[in-house]
């Protein structure tokens, strides 16, 4: 197992955002996690990056505990991630973006000649070629999305978090999203990906985990989940018989 | 400008500094020279951590402010001044890290009152505990060398220029350029917020620790309170808001431009000149973010971009010859 979550709860306040939470990720899988809006999705991503503490349970990787670290040692462990809300470094160039992925990171590089031509690879393999020397606020919504996946991928992760990578793109470029993903993961990076679209998790994810109020309703292969019927209930409700 | 022209230049504009004294018989523009240095070093040394690091510090002065006083002490009691000046910078940094562990936990708005709070406390504090004069001994009079302080002035100057170049394009400068970017993104990367504002503290802070031992060295008597005022903090801030915040040459341009203009008002209008920088200030803030060093590459850029677009001949025919369709 590459990432454990084992009875992992965090609440607001009276609100539990994610209730006895457990999870078990394997060395070279697409997870998705789906689920409707404000099931804790995103809690979930905030606890295993460290932006947020569980209350109670515990998160390895590779069998180390990583529950109460910082994000910044997350990170030197091995695990990057997106933010759904895309966070460029707004006044740097795309380059130098990819370079604090790079230089800091799960695995930094030991010169910066040697990240600087890395980091060019990845630009281009994201599809920011030619663009390198652009900041980061003047790239498009789509660029910036790149942009943030290729700071993510500079880190070097053994694990990769993407927080709805495909939010907000046209069909065209969601599929060449799902095919960047693949490639990733076929680089031999695994990869849990919150998503929304039916499309990308159906067409990618080797498994599904379905969350709902913070819970956990479902898990297997994304045609089992989308035809559980608590799934169906969770998103649309129960069916009424009049 | 290619690196070399500038590398060239910089060298250029350091050997006529160098000689100025030489030639220049006149001991207040020896004076302002001075000011000028001292200036660029104490706003230079804010770029850290408020233009780089993007940590709005308005407790600049204190710092300055326990440089005089270490360095003043020491110097006194028979330590060689450049060693004073060194362990005032040091002393410096131990204070400013004493004070960054708690303040860094505010953000924004309230990071900024917070050290101006602390800056402050510290001011009266000084004021009451030391409410004299420090003057210097007759024998230091004797041997008061003016070029020595201005060279000393120039050397920090460039020094202070230099490491925060060197800093800016490290890793560890990367580093705090993203936290100030962007929080989270950044440890989201790896990177510490909190360990790299305490390194642009730090450096920030040692600086203005020995331009305040450089302020021991130069004045010949004021109060011990004085160079805790919060006017250095804001003459820091202002200069490199005017110059070009979070730029390596906006500080410098700024303090020549500041110094010379605070020069002249104070002469034409004595007091009323806060009041103009006053304006500047905001006018700068609104209207040019980028200081005056974004007001150079604008006008660079105007320049090439007429220069592509003046009218050659046929383009001009064909524009009329639309022109008259319509």
């Amino acid at each position: 197992m590459l990432l454990t979550l084992d009875d992992v709860s965090k609440s607001f306040g009276g609100l539990m955002a994610v209730r006895q939470l457990s999870l078990a990720v394997e060395q070279g899988e697409i997870l998705g996690l789906i689920g409707p809006n404000g099931s804790g999705k995103t809690t979930a991503f905030n606890l295993i990056s460290g932006f947020l503490k569980p209350d109670s349970g515990g998160i390895k990787l590779q069998g180390k505990d990583i529950t109460r670290l910082s994000p910044p040692k997350i990170c030197a462990s091995g695990i990057a991630r997106t933010f759904q809300m895309v966070k460029p470094f707004s006044h740097l160039t795309a380059l130098q973006n990819v370079l604090v992925g790079r230089l800091y990171g799960c695995s930094p590089a030991k010169t910066q000649a040697e990240a600087r031509e890395e980091c060019y690879r990845i630009l281009d393999f994201v599809g920011l070629a030619g663009k390198h020397q652009i900041l980061a606020r003047n790239l498009t919504l789509v660029d910036r999305k790149r942009l943030e996946l290729a700071r993510a991928l500079a880190a070097k992760p053994k694990l990769l978090l993407l927080d709805e990578l495909m939010a907000g793109l046209n069909p065209t470029e969601t599929d060449a999203a799902m095919r960047l993903v693949r490639s990733i993961r076929d680089s031999g990076i695994t990869v849990i990906m919150v998503e929304h679209i039916i499309k990308a998790v159906l067409g990618m994810c080797d498994r599904v985990v379905v969350i709902s109020a913070g819970e956990k309703i479902a898990e297997g292969s994304a045609q089992e989940v989308v035809n559980n019927q608590k799934v169906i209930e969770a998103y649309l409700g129960k069916p009424r018989y009049a | 400008m290619s690196f070399n022209r500038k590398l060239l230049a910089t060298a250029a504009l350091i050997v006529i500094l160098a000689i100025l004294p030489l030639v220049v018989g006149r001991d207040d523009i020896i004076n302002l020279m001075f000011m000028m240095f001292l200036s660029v070093t104490l706003a230079q040394s804010w770029n850290i951590l408020g233009g780089y690091a993007g940590q709005v510090n308005l407790g600049h002065a204190a710092f300055f402010g326990v440089g005089t006083l270490v360095a003043r002490y020491l110097w006194f009691s028979g330590t060689p001044i450049y060693v004073a000046m060194l362990v005032a910078g040091l002393v410096a940094v131990i204070f400013a890290l004493i004070i960054g562990m708690p303040t860094f936990r505010l953000r924004g708005a309230y990071f900024a009152i917070g050290t101006l709070g602390v800056a402050e406390t510290v001011r009266i504090t000084v004021g009451n505990v030391l409410p004299i004069v420090t003057a210097l001994p007759s024998n230091f009079i004797v041997n008061y060398d003016l070029n020595l302080r201005y060279y000393a002035a120039l050397v920090l100057a460039v020094l202070t220029v230099l490491v925060t170049y060197w800093l800016v394009n490290s890793r560890t400068g990367l580093g705090i350029v993203a936290v100030r970017e962007d929080e989270d993104a950044g440890e989201a990367s790896g990177v510490s917020a909190l360990k790299h504002k305490l390194i642009a503290l730090a450096v920030s802070s040692f600086f203005a620790g020995v331009a305040g031992g450089l302020f021991a060295f130069y004045h010949v008597s004021y109060y011990y309170q004085f160079p805790f005022a919060p006017n250095w903090t804001f003459d820091a801030l202002m200069i490199t808001y005017i110059g070009g915040v979070g730029t390596l040459i906006g500080p410098v341009v700024g303090a020549f431009f500041y110094v010379t203009v605070r020069e002249w008002l104070a002469v034409s209008i004595v007091d009323a000149h806060l009041f103009v920088f006053g304006a500047i200030f905001i006018c700068v803030v609104l209207l040019l973010p980028g200081g005056l060093v974004e007001a150079w590459t604008k006008m660079q850029r105007v320049r090439l971009l007429s220069r592509l677009l003046r009218p050659t001949p046929p383009v001009k025919s064909v524009v009329k010859g639309r022109g008259e369709q319509t």
